[in-house]
Parts: C-alpha cells; sequence; structure tokens
C-alpha cells in the first residue's frame, strides 16, 4: 500500500496516531532495485529502524523489508552507504493522527544554484 | 541617513587609500557562478549522516579535543556562550549510562506503549489515554517516531549511545540569554561539522536527556545546576562509508519576498 492510494483519515488535533491503520500512520517507503542489489549487507546494518534483512540462496543474497516492518523515518542512511544505489527511501512518513505535514515538497537531491 | 555609506563608495574610499594595511582589512567578494561545484563545508554538510554503528577503536584525544574547538567558536546569543561539556570516554561508564536509558524506556513502554495492544482492546484504548494525557504535558515526545525507538530500545534492538567509544555531552546553562537551547543547537553542529570533516562520524542522542532524573549518575558525571544535559553526541569511527554520496530529502516552502513581490519556492 502507498501513500497515494490511501485516503488520509480526519481527525481531531490531539488525537494520537493509531498505529495499525494506514489511513493515519504512514512509514517513509523504501525502494529496492533487485537487479542491482549485491547483497552486501550494509543497508541492513545501519538502518536504524532495523526494517532491513537479507533473503534468497546463499550465491544470490537481496535485501527486502522485514513482515512486521515499522518505523521507517525515511532518513536515506540505506541509499547512503550503498555502493550501488540499488535501496533508496522514496517517500516521507506522515502520521495524520499526530499532525499534519505542511510546507513540504517533494524529495530532491542537492541542488545547484 | 547621511551616515549610511553605499558599498561602491567605500570601495572608491578604499582604492583612494590604498596601502598593504586597508588592502588587508578589505574583504573580496568572491564571484560564485551559479552551479559551481560545492566548496569543502557544503561537501561536509552535504556528506554528514548520523553514524549508529562504530568500531571499537578510541579516537585519538586530541581529535576530540580539536573538534570542541569548533563548538566553541559558534555564534551564541549576547555572546553568553552557554554551554559545557561531559566527554566520557570509560566504556564502564557509558555502559552505566546506556543501562539507566534502558530501565527508563522499559518503564514508559509498560505504561504508555499504545502499539503493543491490538486496536479495539481494553488495554489499548486505556493506555492510550493516559498517553494523550502525557502528550499534552509533554508535546513532541510522544511522536510515533519517539514512541518506536523507545520500544526498540527497551527490547535491547536499539542502543541509546550506540555502542560508541566516546560520548560528548553538551550541557546547557538555563541562565543563558534569551534561548540557550538554540546555542547549544548551534555549538552542536559545529561539532559535528568539524568531526565530518576530520573523518569521524557523530550521532545526536536526544535520549541522553532521560539521564537528568538520576541524581547519582549526574552528580557522578559532574552535571549540577545549573547546567542541564542537553543533547549527547556521539563520536566514533564509522562501520562503512556512507559519506560516499549525498541523499535526497525533502524539501520545505520558500516565502521569498522581493521587488515587492511574493512567491512561493520549493
Amino acid at each position: 500500500m502507498t501513500a497515494s492510494n490511501v485516503e488520509k483519515a480526519v481527525v481531531p488535533p490531539d488525537h494520537l496516531a493509531i498505529w495499525d491503520d494506514p489511513r493515519e500512520a504512514l512509514y517513509g517507503r523504501v525502494t529496492i532495485d533487485l537487479e542491482t542489489c549485491d547483497g552486501c549487507k550494509l543497508c541492513t546494518v545501519v538502518c536504524p529502524a532495523n526494517i532491513l534483512e537479507l533473503y534468497g540462496p546463499k550465491d544470490n543474497l537481496k535485501v527486502r523489508i522485514k513482515e512486521d516492518f515499522t518505523g521507517c523515518m525515511s532518513c536515506n542512511n540505506c541509499y547512503a552507504i550503498c555502493a550501488g544505489q540499488a535501496v533508496i527511501a522514496s517517500e516521507p512518513y506522515d502520521f495524520a493522527g499526530y499532525y499534519e505535514q505542511k510546507r513540504i515538497g517533494k524529495f530532491e537531491f542537492p541542488r545547484k544554484f | 541617513m547621511s551616515d549610511v555609506v553605499d558599498v561602491e563608495d567605500t570601495e572608491d574610499l578604499e582604492c583612494a587609500l590604498e596601502d598593504d594595511r586597508t588592502a588587508r582589512r578589505r574583504v573580496a567578494i568572491h564571484d560564485i557562478a551559479p552551479g559551481a561545484d560545492w566548496n569543502e563545508v557544503e561537501e561536509a554538510i552535504l556528506t554528514r549522516r548520523s553514524i549508529r554503528k562504530f568500531k571499537g577503536r578510541q579516537p585519538p584525544a586530541h581529535l576530540i579535543r580539536r573538534i570542541l574547538e569548533m563548538g566553541r567558536f559558534a555564534p551564541s546569543q549576547g555572546n553568553c556562550q552557554p554551554w559545557s561539556f561531559v566527554v566520557v570516554r570509560d566504556r564502564e561508564m557509558i555502559a552505566e549510562m546506556e543501562q539507566y536509558c534502558v530501565a527508563v524506556c522499559q518503564n514508559m513502554t509498560a505504561g504508555i506503549d499504545y502499539t503493543n495492544y491490538e486496536s479495539g482492546s481494553e488495554q489499548r484504548a486505556a493506555i492510550l489515554q493516559n498517553t494523550q494525557v502525557l502528550n499534552r504535558q509533554n508535546p513532541n515526545s510522544f511522536h510515533p517516531v519517539p514512541m518506536t525507538a523507545i520500544k526498540s530500545i527497551a527490547k535491547g534492538r536499539f542502543a541509546v549511545f550506540h555502542k560508541a567509544p566516546t560520548v560528548i555531552l553538551i550541557l546547557v546553562d538555563k541562565r543563558g540569554v534569551g534561548v540557550p537551547e538554540v546555542d547549544v543547537g548551534v555549538v552542536g553542529t559545529n561539532i559535528v561539522l568539524a568531526a565530518q570533516s576530520l573523518g569521524l562520524g557523530t550521532c545526536w542522542v536526544g535520549f541522553s536527556r532521560l539521564l537528568s532524573s538520576n541524581t547519582a549518575l549526574c552528580e557522578k558525571l559532574g552535571v549540577a545546576a545549573p547546567f542541564e544535559i542537553a543533547e549527547a553526541i556521539c563520536v566514533g569511527y564509522s562501520i562503512g562509508n556512507p559519506a560516499q554520496q549525498p541523499v535526497s530529502r525533502q524539501t520545505h516552502e520558500i516565502i521569498w519576498w522581493e521587488g515587492g513581490q511574493k512567491e512561493v519556492l520549493y
């Protein structure tokens, strides 16, 4: 389920996000390019939320998101350490029930002006 | 406003009085073309990452002194410099601090973790109410992201001080001018960027504030009023090199006033 196809819940301002309702609590999204991933394990080591793991046969390891996936905060540590740029946090987290994100644009790499 | 002199005027003045001393006083205006390459400071800012996995090797003491020196030259409100540092390089001491923070997090999850129970259950309703009250008293601390961190710390999945060989506690002098907490943030930024440029990895640890509830430990560390623990910065050599490429980050709205026009940029 991605951010775009979830309809946001309308919630009162003092209400805390309900953890398992995707309308209220959306975590960051990670996109993994399985062709470039060489299973070097570094991203699973550096992920502060500990949501990445390796799977597959020993000679063809790939990274994936854990099933009980919680807490990606789109910090992009995985992208920063990946030599092949196979992993990237592509969407920000958003907690509709906690607060609405305001004045926020898209993800951008450093731009030169 | 007769005493205001245009920049062009002063340049003419300086050219007229040109000698060695005035030439040294003048600040050269660098012409930087649009789209120019990053300079070294920008490079350090763009490649800095929060490092949470450290090698066991202790960074040499002179490097820690060096980055603290960079912190000392940070701007502050009224130049009041409302900060002080505690550098902890003892494994046992860091372990003791870690242990206390974990214990606090375990107590917190028992009382306020509304994510442990199924939605619709009675425990969940009760705990959610608790958390809402706490959240009003202490806004920002129970956001879902720190909540996940508290839970992970309690389970032992996530170390508070990331097993770093050196921990720098930044103390804030509560008597500082204006908003001393902001000054402390500026000091930390200087320290973190200086460390990045020297090849050291750093991570800010806000959970270090939990230590202030343990008076015995604070006394042992040398934290006493009017100083309080504001933040901690873990320092060490990182495992892997996450500084090899800048990452994408969110853009934020910029309201741009120029020539009587308002524009919104991203």
